[in-house]
C-alpha cells in the first residue's frame, strides 16, 4: 500500500548486477595475474594488454558497484553480508578509478611502479573478496563451506555423513563399512523418494523397495536393479531421465537431485551392495537420546548468561552482531506477557522505568515469577493444550475423560520439578490420570485410538518431540518406529497385552511391554498397568534420557522466543539450529532439579532474549531448515492473553459465574493469595469468541497455536455480542472516571500500549470523541485500540 | 485504503497461501500436480442435513403401509405412512413429500447408503463420521468436509465466507461431540465454519453491532485505519502478523458492508416466496441458502439441527412427529430445487440431502450385529407413541441428489422390501459420497496435506472411489 512503485528501468539495471560483476572480477584477476609475469620485466610485451584490462576493468567495476547500489535500493538484502559485500565492492570500484588515474598519470610504462602495483594487487584481493560475499548473499553463506566434509554444519541430504568421493575411483574396492555406508545412503534415498508407492503401503507396478529381496526381486516387468550394470538398470533408467519424460521417477514430485542420482548410479556400478548388518543403520535423521553437557565457551565483555555465550558464538559464526537490547517499556511488556500472561500497569511501568538497580530487569522477572497464582494462570493455557485438558469436550458426556486443572494448577502454582511432574502424569494418582487416561468415545473406536494407544501416541508426542502415530497403525514410512515398538510402548498402559492391529486388522501377534529406548530401563511384563506406569515414569525421567529434557526446554524456548530451537517442537529428530545450546539448556536443566521457573528466569534475563524482536513475512520461513536465529520472533498473543488484557483493560470480559476451576475458593488456598482482579480466561470454558481467537478444542494434543488472522476471528472482533458488550461496559465507566478527553486518551494509551499517544494519534483520538465523550464514541475508540496489531503482537 | 476490494482479496488469498507451513499442513507431493484436472460439474453444495436419523421407509423409500392399530404387531409394521407417486415412474414416496416428490426429475434418489459399523449407534459419532469420513476419535483432527472444500477451492465469491453452517446450535445435548467435527481441523481456523445458529437472526452476524448506525460503524473503521497508519509499529514494515491482523480486519469490513452480505437478510426476499420456504427454522436456512448462492456462497449446510431426541431423532411418537418434519422439509427442499432450477444455477450447484444412518421399529444396527438398543419397543403396539421408526438402522439409507452434473430422473440402488429393509443393490459408503462430491467439484481423488509428516486425505487412505453412475 504504502511502497512506492519503484521506476522499472532502475529495478532492471539492478538485476543486471549479478551479471555486471563477473566483469571486473575476471578483468581485474587477469589484470593481476599478467602483472606478476611483468615483475621481472616491467616493460613486457603484456603491457599494452594489461592496460586495457585495467581500464575495462576499473571501468565495469565502477559500473557493477553503481547498478549493485540500484539493486540494494530496490531488493531484498540487509544484513552484515551485504554490508560486507557492499564496502568491498565500492572499495573496488575505489581502487580501479586510482589504477586508472595512475595508469593516466604514468602516461606509458613509466612511473611509481611500486604503488600501482600494490593498489593492483589489492584490488584483486578486494573483488574477489566482494565476489565471494556477493555470492554468499546468492547462494547462502554456507553454500561453500557445507559441501565441506570438515565443515561442521555439513549435513549431507540424508543427515549422515555420507561423501561420495571418500569413496575413492571407480575401481577401487570398497571395504565392507563402505559399503554399508554406501547402501544406507541408497536406501534413504528410496525410502525418501520411492517408498511411497513402492513399499509396504502401495506396490505400484508389483514394485517394493523398502527391503532387500524385495528391492532385488523387481516389479511386474522383472528385475529393475542389474548390479555392476547400469544401463541395464530399470530403476537407474528411471529416476536418470529428464524431468518432462512421461516414464521418469519418481511419477509424482520432484525428480532427484544430481547428487542423489550419481550416488545410486555409482552404487549400482558396485554391484549394488546391500550387506545384511547394514539394515540396522537408521535411513532417517535421529537426535541422540544421551544428554550432552558441551563447554561453555568463555565468558566475554559484558556476556554472563550462559544463553548469552552460546547466542555469541552463533553470531560469530553467522556475521551477525548484538543489536542493542529492547528498551525498558518494550522489556516489562514482554515478561509480563510471557510470564504472567498480563499486560504491566501504567505504575509498574512507570516504578520499573525509575527503578536505579542495576539487575533491576532480573529483579522484576524474579518477582513476576513469584506471582504464583498469574504465574499458573498464565502456563495452564499452555499445558492445557499440550495434555489435552479441558473443562468441556467430548468423552465427559459417558465419562470417558477426566480433568486434570485442579493438580495441574497446583503444580504449577508450587513450581513442581519436571521430573516430577511428568513422573506424576504417567504413574498418575486420580487427579492426574486424565493425561494417559485419554478421550474414550463410546462405541467400537479404530485399534490404533484405543485409549493405551492414545497414551504410546500422546506420552511420546508431548514429552518426547516424537510421532508414533504412524507406527500405531503400520510400520512407519517417515521414521524407523515399527509397528511392534508403538505396541510394547502402548502395553505400558495395558492391564492385558493388546494383540496387534496393522491398518485395524488383528495380526494374531502380541509384543512384551517395552520402553522406545530399552537402555532407559525394562518393563516388567508380568505388571499390571499401574506397576508398568510406575515403571515408565521412573525410566522416562532418568537423567540418560536426554530427550525427555531437550523436549522440554525447546518448548519453553519456542513459547518465549516464537520459535523452537528445533522446529516443528514435536519432532525433536530435526536439526536444532544450535545443537549446543539445546544440549547445555536440557542438560543444566535437568541438572538442576528440573526447575521450570528457572529455565524461565534464565531465558528471560538473557541478552538473547531481550534482543529486538524479529518479523518475518511469511510463515513457511519460520520452519526452513535453513532458518537463522536473529532474536525472539514477533508472535501474536494467545486468545487468552487477549482476553485477559482486554479486561484487565476495559472490562471484564468473564465473571464468576463463568468459571470452570475457581483456584481460589479451593481450600488449600484460603488466605494464601490476593483475589485477582478480573477472571482469567484460561480458567473458563471454551466458547465462541475464545475458538476464534485460536483456543483449540483440545480433542487432541496442541502444542502451538495458529498464529494466522482470519475473517472468522475478525467477525467476531468486529461485531461479535460478547467482545462488543463488554466495550460498550468499559465505555460506560471510563466516562464516568474520566471527565475530559484528554485524560482518558493518555490512560488508554499508556494501559493499553505503555506508552504515550503521538501528537498524531492524540489529535485523531480527541477528534473521535469530541469535546464531551459520549459511551459510543469512547467504545469506539476502545475498539480501535485494542485492534491495533501493535497491542496484539507481543514484540 | 482505496483499495478495490477485487483486488484487496486477491492479495488475500495469495497471502493466505504463503502462510502454508509446517505446523500449517503442507501440501503433500502425494497430491496430483501432474496438471491434469477433473472436469468440475458444479461449483456450489449446499448440503441439507436431516439430523437425528431419517427412517428410509417412512420417507424417500417407503414399504408396505400398515395403518395404526391397537394391538398391532410391531414386526408386521414396515412404514407408517402410505405410499404416493412421484414425477418418476414407479417411483414412490412417503405420503407428505409430494412436493419433493414433484422435483425428482431433476435429481437422483440413492437408496443404498450404508452406514459405517461403529459398535455403537451412535448420532454423535456417526454424524462425525458423514461430516469428515473419519470415525471418531482421530490422533489428528479431521476437518468438516465443508472446511476441505473452502480449503482447496476458497471461496467463490470473496466476500462470502466459504463454509457456512446455517440451523445447528452448539448449547444443546452433545454440543461438545457436534463441535469435534464442525471444524476445519488441521486445515487451520480460517476454513472453518461460519455458523449462523438461527437464519432468522442471521443478519445479525454480517451486519455492524447491533445499535450501530452504519455512519459510526464507517467511522469507527476509519479511525482504526488511521490509528493503524499512526502507530509505532509501523516501523517495522511489512511483517506477517501485522499484516495478516490487518489484512482479516479489512475482509471482515468488507463484508459487512458489502450488498452480498443482503442474502443474510431473510426480510428482503417477496412475501410470496418466503411464505412457501417458512416451514420454520430449516426452511429458513433453505431460503438462506438460496439466497447466498445467488451471492457466490460456496458450501452451504443447512441442518433440521440435532438434539437428542428431537427432529428425526424419533425415539417415540414416530408416526406424529414425521408428519411434522415433512412438513418442515418438503416445500422449502422443493422450491429450493425449483428455484435454482429456473435461475439456470442447478446446473453448477449440487444439493445433497442426507442423513446419518436410519431407523427401523425392529433392528438396531444392521441386522446381523449385535448392539446395545437404544429404545424399548413392545411386540405388541397399543398406544401410538409406540408406533414409528424408533430404533436406529444403518443397512439402508435413502440419500437425495441434484444438479450439479447429477444425473435427473434417476434413482441408484435399492433395498429389500422385507425386514429387513437392507440395501440389496448398489451399497455406496461414505467415501464414495465424499468422493463424488469432490468429483463434481474437481477435487482429485487424492488430495492430501502432511500433517505431521503423514498425508492426511480427504477420504482415508485416499482410496474412497466417486460414483460414476451418479453423474450424468
Amino acid at each position: 500500500m504504502a511502497t512506492e512503485k519503484v521506476f522499472w528501468l532502475w529495478e532492471f539495471l539492478g538485476r543486471l548486477h549479478p551479471l555486471a560483476v563477473h566483469f571486473p572480477v575476471s578483468l581485474l584477476l587477469l589484470a593481476a595475474i599478467l602483472e606478476l609475469f611483468t615483475l621481472k620485466n616491467r616493460h613486457s610485451k603484456l603491457r599494452p594488454g594489461i592496460n586495457i584490462l585495467i581500464l575495462t576493468g576499473a571501468a565495469s567495476a565502477v559500473v557493477a558497484a553503481f547498478l549493485g547500489w540500484l539493486l540494494y535500493r530496490h531488493g531484498d538484502y540487509s544484513g552484515n553480508v551485504l554490508i560486507i559485500h557492499q564496502w568491498f565492492g565500492f572499495v573496488t570500484a575505489g581502487f580501479g578509478l586510482v589504477l586508472l588515474l595512475l595508469l593516466y598519470r604514468r602516461g606509458g610504462d613509466s612511473g611509481n611502479f611500486l604503488v600501482y602495483r600494490t593498489i593492483l594487487f589489492i584490488t584483486a584481493v578486494t573483488v574477489s573478496v566482494a565476489g565471494h560475499f556477493g555470492a554468499s548473499l546468492t547462494h547462502g553463506d554456507d553454500y561453500l563451506s557445507s559441501t565441506l566434509p570438515w565443515d561442521k554444519d555439513y549435513v549431507p541430504a540424508s543427515g549422515s555423513n555420507f561423501n561420495l568421493a571418500s569413496l575413492g575411483a571407480d575401481t577401487a574396492k570398497l571395504t565392507k563399512q563402505q559399503e554399508i555406508e554406501l547402501n544406507v545412503e541408497v536406501r534413504a534415498i528410496l525410502a525418501h523418494n520411492c517408498y511411497k508407492c513402492h513399499g509396504a503401503e502401495k506396490v505400484k507396478g508389483g514394485l517394493r523397495l523398502d527391503g532387500k529381496h524385495l528391492a532385488f526381486k523387481g516389479g511386474e516387468n522383472g528385475p529393475v536393479i542389474v548390479p555392476g550394470n547400469t544401463t541395464e538398470s530399470e530403476l537407474f533408467r528411471r529416476i536418470s531421465l529428464p524431468a518432462d519424460d512421461k516414464d521418469v521417477m519418481p511419477s509424482k514430485g520432484k525428480r532427484l537431485a544430481d547428487r542423489d542420482i550419481a550416488i545410486v548410479k555409482f552404487w549400482i556400478s558396485k554391484g549394488a551392495p546391500w550387506p545384511e548388518d547394514g539394515s540396522k543403520a537408521s535411513v532417517y535423521r535421529v537426535a541422540k537420546l544421551e544428554p550432552r553437557n558441551p563447554v561453555l565457551p568463555a565468558p566475554t565483555a559484558g556476556l554472563s548468561n550462559p544463553i548469552d555465550l552460546w547466542t555469541n558464538k552463533y553470531f560469530k559464526k553467522n556475521y551477525s552482531q548484538w543489536p542493542a537490547p529492547v528498551d525498558d517499556r518494550l522489556y516489562l511488556r514482554r515478561i509480563y506477557l510471557d510470564i504472567v500472561g498480563l499486560l504491566p500497569s501504567p505504575a509498574e511501568l512507570d516504578k520499573f522505568e525509575k527503578d536505579p538497580r542495576a539487575d533491576k530487569r532480573a529483579l522484576w522477572v524474579r518477582q513476576l515469577l513469584n506471582q504464583q497464582d498469574d504465574y499458573a494462570t498464565h502456563w495452564l493455557t499452555f499445558w492445557n493444550d499440550a495434555l489435552r485438558n479441558d473443562y468441556s469436550g467430548t468423552g465427559y458426556i459417558t465419562g470417558g475423560r477426566f480433568n486434570i486443572t485442579d493438580w495441574l494448577y497446583r503444580s504449577l502454582k508450587n513450581n513442581k520439578p519436571y521430573n516430577q511432574f511428568v513422573k506424576e502424569l504417567l504413574s498418575p494418582t486420580d487427579a492426574s490420570k486424565g493425561f494417559i487416561a485419554g478421550i474414550q468415545w463410546r462405541g467400537v473406536v479404530n485399534s490404533s485410538q484405543r485409549t493405551e494407544m492414545q497414551a504410546a501416541q500422546n506420552v511420546s508426542q508431548v514429552f518426547l518431540g516424537l510421532n508414533l502415530k504412524c507406527a500405531s497403525c503400520h510400520n512407519s514410512f517417515i521414521s524407523d518406529w515399527k509397528l511392534a515398538d508403538a505396541y510394547a510402548f502402548a502395553n505400558i498402559f495395558a492391564d492385558t497385552t493388546l494383540e496387534i492391529n496393522r491398518c485395524d486388522k488383528p495380526t494374531g501377534k502380541y509384543v512384551d511391554p517395552k520402553m522406545l529406548w530399552q537402555q532407559l530401563g525394562a518393563i516388567n511384563s508380568k505388571a499390571t498397568a499401574a506397576v508398568k506406569q510406575r515403571q515408565l515414569a521412573e525410566n522416562l525421567v532418568k537423567p540418560e534420557d536426554g530427550r525427555l529434557y531437550r523436549t522440554l526446554v525447546n518448548r519453553i524456548w519456542a513459547q518465549m522466543m516464537g520459535r523452537g530451537i528445533v522446529e516443528p517442537v514435536d519432532v525433536m529428530d530435526n536439526a536444532p539450529w544450535d545443537q549446543d545450546m539445546l544440549d547445555w539448556l536440557a542438560f543444566n536443566f535437568s541438572a538442576n532439579g528440573s526447575d521450570l521457573k528457572e529455565l524461565i528466569f534464565q531465558i528471560a534475563t538473557s541478552k538473547t532474549y531481550q534482543l529486538p524482536s524479529v518479523g518475518f513475512k511469511e510463515v513457511a520461513l519460520i520452519n526452513n531448515p535453513n532458518y537463522k536465529f536473529k532474536g525472539m520472533l514477533r508472535r501474536r498473543m494467545t486468545a487468552e492473553q487477549f482476553t485477559d488484557a482486554v479486561s484487565g483493560l476495559i472490562s471484564p470480559m468473564f465473571l464468576s459465574v463463568d468459571l470452570k476451576y475457581d483456584p481460589f475458593t479451593a481450600a488449600a488456598y484460603k488466605n494464601t493469595h490476593t483475589k485477582p482482579a478480573i477472571i482469567r480466561a484460561s480458567l473458563v470454558a471454551n466458547n465462541s469468541f475464545l475458538t476464534a481467537l485460536g483456543r483449540p478444542n483440545r480433542e487432541t494434543v496442541a502444542t502451538s497455536r495458529d498464529s494466522q488472522a482470519n475473517l472468522l476471528q475478525a467477525l467476531e472482533l468486529t461485531n461479535g455480542g460478547r467482545f462488543n458488550d463488554m466495550l460498550k461496559q468499559g465505555a460506560q465507566q471510563w466516562k464516568a472516571q474520566y471527565n475530559d478527553p484528554d485524560t482518558l486518551i493518555k490512560a488508554l494509551y499508556s494501559k493499553g500500549l505503555a506508552r504515550e499517544p503521538t501528537t498524531k494519534e492524540f489529535t485523531l483520538a480527541k477528534k473521535a470523541l469530541g469535546k464531551a465523550p459520549s459511551v459510543a464514541a469512547i467504545q469506539d475508540l476502545f475498539w480501535a485500540v485494542v485492534l491495533l496489531p501493535e497491542f496484539q503482537i507481543i514484540y | 485504503m482505496n483499495w478495490n476490494r477485487r483486488d484487496f482479496l486477491k492479495n488475500t488469498s495469495a497471502a493466505t497461501l504463503a502462510a502454508m507451513a509446517g505446523s500449517v499442513p503442507m501440501s503433500s507431493f502425494l497430491s496430483s500436480c501432474n496438471g491434469k484436472s477433473i472436469h468440475s460439474t458444479a461449483d456450489t453444495v449446499i448440503l441439507l442435513w436431516m439430523a437425528g436419523g431419517m427412517a428410509h421407509t417412512d420417507t424417500f423409500d417407503p414399504k408396505k403401509f400398515t395403518p395404526f392399530t391397537k394391538g398391532m404387531q410391531a414386526n408386521s409394521v414396515l412404514s407408517t405412512f402410505k405410499s404416493v407417486p412421484t414425477i418418476l415412474d414407479g417411483i414412490h414416496f412417503s405420503e407428505g413429500l409430494q412436493s419433493i416428490g414433484k422435483v425428482m426429475d431433476k435429481g437422483t434418489l440413492i437408496r443404498s447408503y450404508v452406514a459405517a459399523d461403529m459398535g455403537s449407534i451412535l448420532h454423535s459419532r456417526h454424524q462425525y463420521h458423514w461430516h469428515t469420513c473419519y470415525k471418531p476419535p482421530q490422533s489428528v483432527m479431521a476437518p468438516h468436509i465443508g472446511s476441505w472444500i473452502a480449503k482447496q477451492l476458497g471461496p467463490k465469491n470473496p466476500v462470502i465466507p466459504a463454509f457456512i453452517d446455517i440451523g445447528q446450535r452448539f448449547n444443546l445435548g452433545e454440543g461438545e461431540e457436534l463441535k469435534a467435527f464442525h471444524t476445519a481441523g488441521f486445515l487451520g481456523n480460517e476454513f472453518g465454519p461460519f455458523l449462523v445458529p438461527d437464519p432468522t437472526s442471521g443478519l445479525e452476524s454480517v451486519r455492524p453491532p447491533v445499535g450501530m448506525s452504519s455512519s459510526r460503524f464507517e467511522k469507527r473503521n476509519q479511525l482504526y485505519n488511521d490509528l493503524i497508519s499512526q502507530s509505532p509499529m509501523g516501523e517495522f514494515g511489512s511483517d506477517y502478523q501485522k499484516e495478516s491482523l490487518r489484512r482479516s480486519m479489512e475482509q471482515a469490513y468488507i463484508l459487512l458492508k458489502s450488498p452480498e452480505a443482503k442474502a443474510f437478510d431473510l426480510s428482503l426476499e417477496p412475501k410470496e416466496s418466503y411464505d412457501i420456504y417458512n416451514t420454520g427454522k430449516f426452511g429458513l436456512g433453505c431460503l438462506m441458502a438460496r439466497r447466498l448462492t445467488e451471492q457466490g456462497a460456496r458450501f452451504i449446510s443447512v441442518t433440521t439441527e440435532y438434539e437428542p431426541f428431537k427432529g428425526w431423532d424419533t425415539h417415540d411418537n414416530g408416526y406424529t412427529r414425521l408428519i411434522d418434519m415433512k412438513k418442515q422439509i418438503d416445500g422449502p427442499v422443493a422450491q429450493l430445487i425449483k428455484d435454482l432450477d429456473k435461475s439456470g444455477r442447478l446446473d453448477r450447484t449440487l444439493v445433497i440431502l442426507a442423513s446419518e444412518f436410519s431407523r427401523d421399529m425392529m433392528v438396531e444396527g444392521r441386522p446381523d450385529a449385535k448392539v446395545p438398543e437404544q429404545v424399548d419397543q413392545p411386540d405388541v403396539i397399543q398406544d401410538i407413541k409406540n408406533y414409528g421408526m424408533h430404533r436406529h438402522f444403518t443397512d439402508g439409507v435413502s440419500m437425495l441428489m441434484f444438479g450439479g452434473g447429477i444425473k435427473k430422473g434417476s434413482v441408484y440402488g435399492k433395498t429389500a422390501d422385507e425386514r429387513p429393509c437392507k440395501t440389496i443393490e448398489n451399497p455406496i459408503v461414505i467415501d464414495q459420497v465424499h468422493q463424488s462430491i469432490y468429483h463434481a467439484l474437481g477435487i482429485a481423488p487424492d488430495t492430501n496435506y502432511l500433517v505431521e509428516k503423514r498425508p492426511f486425505y480427504t477420504t482415508p487412505d485416499g482410496l474412497g472411489k466417486p460414483v460414476m453412475e451418479l453423474f450424468a
